[in-house]
């Protein structure tokens, strides 16, 4: 059944899906997941504020983002930041993002709202008793946050923030719609140019495989070395 | 009576429907021990969270070594910087080290370097008698050991008051006896305290006044003798019958 496949294509175009498919792909997820988190935890922040309007804008923000398709965000953003963009700086015409800084946008506030969830969920379970200790200690808010509670709140949460990291390192492969050479693009122009459709996404399947599972085994060693002794 | 270093004004607080605390005054001066006792929901947790503004109330005002809590002018976090506080729970910092829960606030709020940190937060650990311990982390000590790291984190500030909320409450019965030594010690050192705590035997050691609240009130506020003496209000004559049983 195999015997008419070629994988020697692979072999051939190597440097082109890592140097150029791969690297972009993990890029985006490093870039995004960064961003993500830090956004996140702010939204965390403000979902679990006392100052009004904060939690409700919070709250308006992550569920309008996760209830829309995320290929759907991609386009919408693709076509409106160079408008937006335009009106914050007040220039003649629709300023020129390009696709990887439109995608990297994207991304970040989309995975924002999940990262949000995660920390308000973190943050949630350090004991009260920890805010008052710290502000017992004439910390400020920020202070409290920045060194008592977002420390401890990250380490409980390191495991699910690690798994949302696998499921948008998968997701980065959308960007193929607005014809990106992300990893899974790269293959798929190989594919098509040579041919070779089964072969490439075969092989690229059995990547994204063991990265993801790679990762998935990380995560369970972090877990492990980064618990708080209690 | 002496200049009064906690001036608490006719503080009242609710919850909703709830009054908490019913116009509550009383005055403690520099270096007094003054322990707090009552049933369970009087209100003293609460009276002690106010005096260093953990708790917010509704009205009447808590001064400070002069300072009032009230006054929008006053900055709290560093109002709280000078008052210490134990909590029943200990509420040490289990993601950093004995040594770094020493050192942190001394660092961002009080602005010491680390070396300076280091040397205050060693000689305070030596003092509560665990030196040897300030590589560890909390969940690695026992919980009288660990209230007496929060006791030393709190000293760490130079506090000019010291708050405790019920310190041995959530102690094995062999390990009260460690802090409470401790608490000793210093009250023999002049500290200004308000003490939240059942334990009587202390408060026949160490206390100047003792005052027992009920139901949001304080019902007495007496020296030692007189309270344990001859307690005036039938409620606190019940109490102190009940609770000096065993």
């Amino acid at each position: 059944m195999f015997s008419n496949l070629d994988f020697d294509v692979i072999w051939r175009s190597l440097p082109y899906l890592f140097f150029e498919g791969m690297r972009f792909t993990l890029l985006l997820t490093a870039l995004a997941t960064a961003g993500g988190i830090v956004l996140g935890t702010l939204i965390a922040m403000m979902r679990l504020s006392s100052v009004p309007i904060l939690p409700w804008l919070a709250v308006g923000y992550s569920n309008i983002m996760r209830s829309l398709p995320l290929v759907l965000v991609i386009f919408l953003f693709y076509f409106l930041i160079p408008y937006v963009g335009q009106w914050a700086i007040g220039a003649s015409r629709p300023i020129a993002v390009g696709a990887f800084n439109s995608v990297l946008v994207t991304f970040t506030l989309f995975e924002a709202a999940y990262f949000s969830e995660i920390m308000r969920a973190g943050i949630q379970s350090i004991p009260r008793g920890q805010v008052a200790a710290g502000s017992a200690l004439g910390l400020t808010y920020w202070q409290s946050m920045h060194y008592v509670i977002l420390p401890q709140a990250f380490r409980n949460m390191l495991p699910v923030l690690l798994t949302q990291t696998i499921v948008l390192f998968q997701d980065t492969s959308l960007v193929y719609v607005l014809s990106i050479t992300d990893f899974l693009g790269a293959a798929s122009k190989v594919a098509q140019r040579d041919g070779r459709l089964v072969e490439l996404y075969l092989f690229t399947a059995a990547v994204y495989f063991v990265i993801s599972l790679g990762l998935s085994q990380l995560t369970k060693r972090l877990e492990a070395l980064t618990a708080i002794i209690r | 009576m002496k200049e009064a270093i906690i001036d608490i004004k006719s503080i009242s607080k609710a919850y909703g429907a709830t009054q908490v605390l019913k116009s509550c005054s009383t005055r403690v001066a520099k270096g007094e021990v003054v322990i707090v006792c009552g049933p369970s929901g009087s209100g003293k947790s609460t009276l002690v969270k106010c005096v260093n503004a953990l708790e917010p109330f509704q009205s009447g005002d808590i001064v400070l070594d002069g300072v009032s809590l009230t006054d929008p002018k006053t900055n709290l976090p560093m109002l709280r910087a000078r008052v210490g506080m134990v909590f029943q729970s200990f509420e040490l910092f289990p993601h950093l080290r004995v040594l770094d829960n020493l050192c942190l606030a001394q660092e961002k709020v009080l602005g010491r370097t680390r070396s300076e940190a280091e040397v205050k937060g060693f000689k305070l650990l030596d003092r509560v008698g665990l030196a040897e311990h300030a590589q560890k982390h909390p969940g690695q000590l026992s919980g009288g050991q660990q209230q007496r790291v929060a006791i030393a984190r709190a000293l760490a500030m130079d506090p000019i008051i010291m708050l405790f909320d019920e310190p041995t409450s959530a102690l094995d019965p062999e390990m009260v006896n460690e802090v409470l030594d401790v608490m000793v010690a210093l009250a023999k050192d002049g500290m200004t305290m308000m003490v939240v705590t059942h334990e009587m035997g202390f408060a026949h050691k160490v206390a100047d006044r003792v005052i027992f609240m009920d139901k949001g009130e304080i019902v007495e506020d007496a020296t030692k003798e007189e309270f344990f003496g001859t307690p005036r209000s039938a409620r606190a004559q019940q109490f102190l019958s009940k609770i000096l049983q065993y």
